[in-house]
């Protein structure tokens, strides 16, 4: 269940000390009360009996629905503001299976209030900064939930429109939609996990799709899909290993 | 009793601001056709559309403007009986019931016409063109829940025409109006589905047409562009967002309430687009005694009219701070009216700030990432300034046609969906549902059950409430939420959320 940051190592990223916890279970909801959108999402793992927080995951739980977890414990010491420990950077992906509802009174915990996420997209009626040249190749990402193909709100459209306003500024001769699948099995709490192998194709068609929404024309856009993904380094999956095997990139050529 | 105060006998001049510009209602014209009465816009009546007409309801007066009115209506479109029914657009967006029609005027309209008026016409007028129509129960749906029949096609199509790839079964299990079943329904020769709704009240429109942002949250995609203009469409129109313009939606209803065969001239949907866009309604008195902008208050449609539309009040204006003046108490007023514009003021932090937990609503608990449950208010999805739609596309499944949320409706048909691919996420496999709604639009079982938010204003005039019908007046509205969510509101809280709504 432990990922070691392998190649975050070799890159010489500082936050490669840390491990990648990684394990399936039914979540708990926390009804705490700071306001809107401030209840707590826990998590316990089975296979060492902690509990944690894992409110943090920019895409939350489903009390009916088990969840992959994927974390690591927050480097800082943060306030026990939901009664587990903190995990951060984290990933929460709503599996299949059935999981019984269950939910905890506040108990004295405060819970967190809302800020909004530092990814976020402005509207459409605020004025943009222009993005300045030169420009070249460059390659954009957006990671998905486990064997999902949805872009996450306020996480993935923020990643997705990023690259639009660059892509949009550097005129690119081509651009290539290359969807990823993390099909490689793999064992967590007792289980295997890949993905469906068609979930890349679905990624890649639906940001194709997206980019020529967005005013791309449809000539310029190549797709391509494979499974077997390899994790990537990329500062917007917040230094998490697995989780971003499961993406989509967005190769522009000048 | 409804009157149209502006075509009285008196010649009072109205003079209202529009954009800076000042103009002169034209008003005090005698209605010339004798089938216009003073509820009811009969087609083809010949009278002038003023620039501001108040119509009393139940709990005040509602204000319609025309934004560079009065305009004539003899031979425009929207007012002229252009389908062999002898209906009109106005037929069922009546400006005394804030371009919408409710229960209460048609049921004004069977009697005062023995069932006689076009509103009433077979195909969609009744609760299914197989049924005897001379008779009230054959209208039932129009007259209690003030219902129109939509006969959609199945499978979908998309707007050009191409059937669907569709994810789901759909079977029947009740059919109390016979139209989803022999040579109607998914499974006749020529496969339908009927579903009844409320007409949509058609003013206002700049906001249900205002594109705030770039993206579709709940579907995870940028908006869909129109296929004329290459401009992103709002996604905020019809219970299941099946026309996003009001060109396409206009083909639609031309087809279908108006039995047209032949499209609608470019001229003629040119001139209904304009009037649609123009049209502002409000409540604008209060019964209490209290004007809805008097002390700073900002009720009433003059604001709606010069505000900009498709701002998210949770980083602009707040929605519903247009009462925020009425948080202070006013000497000097009848306890009456002091006592209701308090109710007001509260009842729209309540609106905003009073949370519960939002449970298996798809649209906001999936797949959109909020979680299931998630802590919230009415705001969260009635989040656009002066309006009370949703900025994003609006499509949510509060339950109010779907089981086991929906109230029970043994006159409504009753379908039985089975997700072929992915289960939903919150009903799993099947599904039973009154309305599948946004589904019979997109194909997608993960669909099933969304209806497209409405706009909150002018309710008080036109009673029953949600696409359905289901809430019969504001009271059994709140009553829903409170149900459905567990929310626990207090006595007070309920008439305060009442006292807000029908101020809009
Ligand atoms: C028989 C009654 C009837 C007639 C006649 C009628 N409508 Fe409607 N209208 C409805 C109903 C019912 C809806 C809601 C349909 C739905 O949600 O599926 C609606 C919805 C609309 C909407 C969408 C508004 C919104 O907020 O989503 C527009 C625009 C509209 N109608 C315009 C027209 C025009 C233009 C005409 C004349 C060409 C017309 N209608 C004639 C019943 C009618
Ligand atoms: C989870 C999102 C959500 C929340 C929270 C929510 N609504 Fe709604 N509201 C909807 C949807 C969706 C509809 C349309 C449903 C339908 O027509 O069946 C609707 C419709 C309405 C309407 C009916 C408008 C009409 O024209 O018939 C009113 C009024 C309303 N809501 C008030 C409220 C109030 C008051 C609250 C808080 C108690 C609230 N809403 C909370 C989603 C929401």
């Amino acid at each position: 269940m432990k990922v070691v940051l392998l190649i975050a190592a070799a890159m010489g990223v500082s936050a490669a000390q840390a491990e990648e916890l990684r394990f399936v279970t039914c979540p708990i909801y926390r009804d705490t009360d700071a306001g809107k959108k401030s209840g707590c999402w826990l998590a316990d793992a089975h296979e060492t009996g902690n509990r944690y927080d894992v409110s943090k995951a920019p895409s939350k739980p489903d009390w009916n629905h088990a969840v992959l977890v994927e974390g690591v414990v927050a480097s800082r010491t943060t306030e026990d503001a939901c009664g587990g420990v903190v995990l951060d950077p984290v990933r929460t992906s709503i599996l299949p299976a059935d999981c019984p509802r269950h939910m905890l009174e506040a108990e004295g915990f405060p819970g967190r209030k809302f800020v909004l996420p530092r990814r976020n997209v402005s509207p459409l009626s605020a004025a943009r900064a222009p993005i300045p040249g030169p420009f070249a190749a460059r390659t954009f990402r957006v990671f998905y939930d486990f064997d999902q193909s949805f872009l996450v709100y306020q996480y993935d459209d923020y990643l997705f429109d990023a690259a639009v306003a660059w892509l949009r500024a550097a005129k690119p001769r081509a651009i290539k939609v290359v969807g990823w699948a993390a099909t490689d099995s793999v064992a967590i709490s007792g289980m295997d996990f890949a993905e469906h192998a068609d979930i890349a194709k679905e990624r890649a068609e639906k940001i194709a799709e997206s980019l020529a929404r967005m005013g791309f024309d449809k000539s310029i856009i190549s797709v391509e899909w494979h499974g077997g993904a390899k994790p990537v380094i990329d500062p917007d999956i917040d230094g998490l290993v697995e989780p971003s095997r499961r993406r989509v990139d967005i190769v522009a050529t000048l | 009793m409804k009157r149209l105060s502006l075509y009285g006998g008196s010649l009072l001049a109205a003079v209202i601001l529009f954009g800076g510009v000042s103009l002169t209602a034209s008003i005090g014209q005698r209605p010339k056709a004798a089938a216009t009465t003073n509820y009811w816009w009969a087609p083809g009546s010949g009278q002038t559309f003023p620039a501001s007409a108040d119509f009393p309801n139940a709990s005040g007066t509602l204000r319609v403007l025309l934004d560079g009115g009065p305009m004539a209506t003899k031979g425009h479109p929207f007012f002229t009986a252009l389908s062999p029914s002898g209906r009109a657009c106005v037929t069922c967006h009546q400006p005394s019931d804030s371009m919408s029609l409710s229960a209460e005027t048609a049921q004004r309209r069977w009697r005062e016409t023995n069932g006689r008026d076009p509103l009433f016409a077979a195909y969609d007028g009744s609760n299914c063109p197989s049924l005897p129509q001379d008779r009230a129960d054959s209208h039932s749906l129009l007259l209690t829940r003030g219902l129109i029949r939509i006969q959609r096609p199945w499978p979908p199509r998309d707007p050009i025409g191409r059937n669907i790839t569709v994810d789901y079964k759909i079977e029947i299990v009740r059919d109390p109006t016979g139209c989803n079943s022999g040579k109607y329904g998914p499974a006749a020769e020529h496969p339908t589905v009927s579903v009844y709704r409320r007409p949509r009240p058609l003013a206002n429109m700049k906001y249900l047409l205002a594109v705030g942002f770039a993206y579709d949250p709940k579907q995870g995609m940028p908006l869909p562009l129109d296929p004329e203009t290459k401009k992103p469409l709002s996604g905020n129109l019809m219970a299941d967002g099946r026309a996003s313009t009001l060109t396409a939606q206009m083909s639609d209803a031309a087809g279908s309430h108006l039995e047209l065969t032949r499209h609608l001239t470019p001229a003629q949907m040119r001139q209904i687009t304009d009037f649609e866009s123009r049209v502002f309604t409000a409540q604008q008195r209060d019964v209490s005694g209290t004007a809805l902008d008097a002390d700073g208050a900002e009720g009433g449609p003059m604001k709606l009219f010069t505000s900009r539309p498709g701002q998210l009040g949770s980083i602009g204006k707040p929605v519903w701070s247009e009462f925020e003046a009425w948080e202070k108490p006013k000497p000097g007023l009848t306890r009456e009216a002091a006592a209701f514009r308090a109710s007001v003021a509260r009842g729209a932090k309540i609106f905003r700030d009073k949370t519960f937990l939002i449970t298996d609503s798809s649209g906001i608990n999936s797949p959109i990432g909020f979680g299931n449950p998630v802590r919230n208010a009415c705001a969260f999805c009635h989040n656009m300034s002066q309006m009370g739609n949703d900025v994003a596309p609006g499509q949510v499944d509060l339950g109010t046609t779907t089981l086991p949320f929906a109230d029970p409706a043994p006159d409504l048909p009753l379908f039985r969906i089975t997700c072929l691919g992915r289960p939903h996420p919150h009903y799993g496999r099947v599904i039973y549902t009154s309305d599948p709604g946004y589904a019979l639009t997109t194909g997608r079982c993960a669909d099933v059950g969304k209806i497209t938010l409405q706009s909150l204003r002018g309710l008080a005039a036109r009673a029953p409430y949600f696409a359905n019908g289901s809430a019969k007046d504001l009271r059994g509205l709140v009553d829903y939420y409170d149900r459905r969510y567990h929310i626990g509101y207090t006595e007070q809280e309920k008439q305060d959320l009442v006292n807000l709504m029908r101020s809009l």
